[in-house]
């Protein structure tokens, strides 16, 4: 605890540097209700999530009183507590004990299910949603060009065209690390780096999006569970993945469809009218999800492949970069 | 049961503090805008401060007493009458079946008003709450705002009804609400992603003293105030995005302003819980019921700031009001 800076009114409430190979922690004032806890650089790091997680269950199963919940991300996990019940500096000495006590997460083999889904590209949704922006919002966005974010997003990411693409994002498994924004949105990251297509977000961000769009920001994957504003570069559409009148078989459990710790594969490729009667079947209960409820995800596994296809990784990141510096941003 | 004659421009049922626990999944937790005013009206008709009951926006309702309870209004002035009589705000009164309360539009500084009845509604909690949270169509009555023809069932009043009526709220706990062209002041802490990292002082600085116009594109989910070209103290979000406003998605604190781009939007009961953009302050627990006084188009907002104890000292503060002991008999 000798690391510890207190600043009663700054943002910044107590850091710790990296230790036994654990990632630094930053603290972050979040109100008088909430607490930020973050790990490592602000950088693109998958293997994070598999920490984040671990650190998140163990939380949960410590919980001390005052403690209400968490929303694990990325990198963070943002904690809400009662002000009333427990202090901000308790809080901070609970987190740091069950992280220090966080068993190596290299050789975990967790439970992950794999769900495919269906994607149209370049689709009517995806259309209507840029037009009203640029009729209601703003006209000179630089992101949007013939009307669409994919040629924009092809640009950026130094590729040949939107049809390269819409092939990085059905190359790749998506890691879903977590799910917020409104009801059971994913977070879904590219599990092949070689893949891993980066976008800036919209500038204002959009008024409206329909439900079932797919949408880039940063490495992120989302898709839009309701109608609702939304900041993501969005190209596609897929089946809903939230049914709060739970029409479907797959949605019996919980109006959800998602987990955290999901893989998510986007396939088959099909058509506005192949994914219209599909979007019709969910809600008539016949359509059927394909989900391996039984798949594991192995974490030593995975990091081996990561070293294997790293020079591959690296050269996309600097084709990406230099692709980047040359186009603008919202 | 309580029978709806119109719906009004936004009616919806509520509980406090809303769907809890569900942040990791996406949902909000919902609940009133102004708490303040929802708790008080239920401790005037005796029931716990939680208990479900109408969020009344703008005005337009009309409901038919079918049960003999105690009601209470608290909020924004909108000319309630009961069988024609008017009604005064923080104050308890006795219905009768076939009493009718009517309400018109607002009067004056205010947008909502919280209709109380001794027994609370007694709609079916739906994971959870009663609090309808209109982004997931769940929760109230069938995750919609009420209309004509609904009938909503009353649960048993524990305290009769005779008894909790003709109670009032002291004047000295009556709020103010500012006027045209006066500003409410509200209070808020840094947030987790201000300065120096990501803004610059000179940002912060204005952000805390800038009268901000609340846009008329503003509802329950968020609060959108002025484009403002920020100086950002990064020249981009790296791996977040392009513009310096993104960063890794993580979880949003309830009453963060979260700063999309040049736009700053203070994230409400319904708003998203995880994103991209940075949170630059946080609105005080105990301050959050003031935006739901807050007139979208109309009302200015100047953001005062609070320390991290300073925020928790008014939750405590604000326990203390908000309290049976505390009502006189009219």
């Amino acid at each position: 605890m000798s690391e510890q800076v207190t600043q009663p009114s700054g943002v910044i409430l107590a850091s710790f540097p990296e230790r036994n190979g654990r990632p630094s922690v930053v603290y972050r004032n979040a109100g008088d209700s909430f607490l930020l806890v973050e790990f490592g650089e602000m950088v693109f790091d998958l293997t994070m999530s598999f920490r984040v997680l671990g650190l998140d269950d163990a939380i949960k199963r410590h919980r001390p009183a005052g403690l209400i919940e968490t929303i694990p991300a990325l990198r963070s996990i943002l904690i809400n507590y009662d002000c009333r019940q427990i202090t901000v500096h308790d809080l901070i000495d609970f987190v740091e004990d069950q992280y220090e006590h966080l068993p190596p997460f290299e050789n975990l083999v967790v439970p992950s299910r794999i769900v495919e889904l269906p994607i149209a590209f370049d689709d009517k949704w995806t259309r209507e949603a840029i037009a009203r922006y640029v009729q209601y919002q703003r006209a000179d966005a630089p992101n949007i060009i013939e009307g669409t974010n994919s040629k924009y997003a092809a640009l950026y990411n130094g590729l040949r065209d939107e049809e390269e693409f819409f092939s990085y994002i059905m190359a790749t498994d998506w890691w879903n690390a977590a799910l917020g924004f409104f009801p059971g949105l994913p977070f879904a990251y590219p599990l092949d780096p070689r893949f891993a297509v980066v976008l800036p977000k919209y500038n204002p961000t959009r008024h409206w999006t329909p439900a079932g769009t797919i949408g880039i920001a940063g490495p992120c994957l989302a898709i839009y569970p309701v109608e609702s504003a939304g900041g993501y570069q969005i190209f596609a559409h897929t089946v809903p993945i939230y049914d709060p009148q739970q029409r479907n078989p797959a949605f019996r459990q919980s109006p959800v469809l998602l987990r955290p710790g999901d893989r998510l594969r986007f396939r088959p490729r099909v058509t506005d009218e192949e994914l219209e009667a599909m979007i019709q079947a969910v809600y008539d209960g016949t359509y059927q999800y394909v989900i391996d409820e039984t798949a594991t995800f192995d974490v030593g596994a995975y990091l081996h492949f990561l070293q294997d296809v790293a020079p591959e990784a690296e050269a996309f990141r600097q084709r990406q970069a230099e692709a980047a510096a040359r186009v603008p941003v919202p | 049961m309580l029978e709806v004659r119109n719906g009004g421009f936004e009616t919806t049922i509520q509980d406090y503090p809303g769907r809890i626990g569900m942040l990791s999944l996406g949902f909000a937790p919902a609940g009133p805008m102004d708490d303040y005013a929802f708790r008080f009206a239920n401790i005037l008709v005796g029931n716990p401060p939680g208990t479900a009951g109408l969020e009344i926006t703008a005005g337009g309702l009309v409901v038919v007493f079918h049960d003999e309870r105690a009601i209470a209004l608290c909020g924004a002035d909108m000319g309630a009458r009961l069988n024609g009589q008017a009604v005064e705000l923080w104050r308890s009164y006795l219905v009768r079946p076939g009493d009718v309360l009517e309400f018109d539009y607002l009067q004056g500084p205010g947008f909502r008003t919280y209709l109380a009845i001794s027994g609370g509604i007694d709609v079916p909690p739906v994971l959870g709450s009663r609090a309808t949270y209109l982004p997931g169509a769940i929760g109230g009555l069938e995750g919609r705002k009420l209309q004509a023809g609904d009938r909503l069932p009353l649960g048993e009043p524990t305290l009769d009804p005779a008894a909790a009526a003709g109670r009032r709220v002291p004047a000295s706990f009556v709020p103010t609400y500012p006027g045209y062209n006066e500003v409410w002041e509200l209070e808020a802490t840094r947030g987790p992603q201000a300065d120096p990292d990501y803004m610059t002082a000179e940002d912060m600085a204005f952000f805390f003293s800038h009268h901000w116009k609340l846009d008329a594109a503003s509802n329950r989910t968020g609060y959108r105030l002025d484009i403002h070209k920020w100086q950002w103290a990064r020249e981009s979000g790296g791996a977040g995005g392009g513009h310096p406003s993104n960063i890794l998605d993580n979880g949003y604190p309830v009453g963060a302003v979260n700063v999309c781009g040049d736009q700053p939007i203070i994230l409400c009961i319904d708003g998203p819980t995880l994103g991209g953009f940075i949170c630059n302050a946080v609105v005080a627990k105990a301050a959050l019921w003031k935006l739901g006084q807050m007139v979208p188009g109309w009302s200015y907002i100047r953001f005062k700031e609070v320390t991290l104890e300073e925020a928790i000292g008014l939750v405590k503060q604000q326990e203390e009001i908000i309290h049976e002991s505390n009502l006189e008999r009219s």
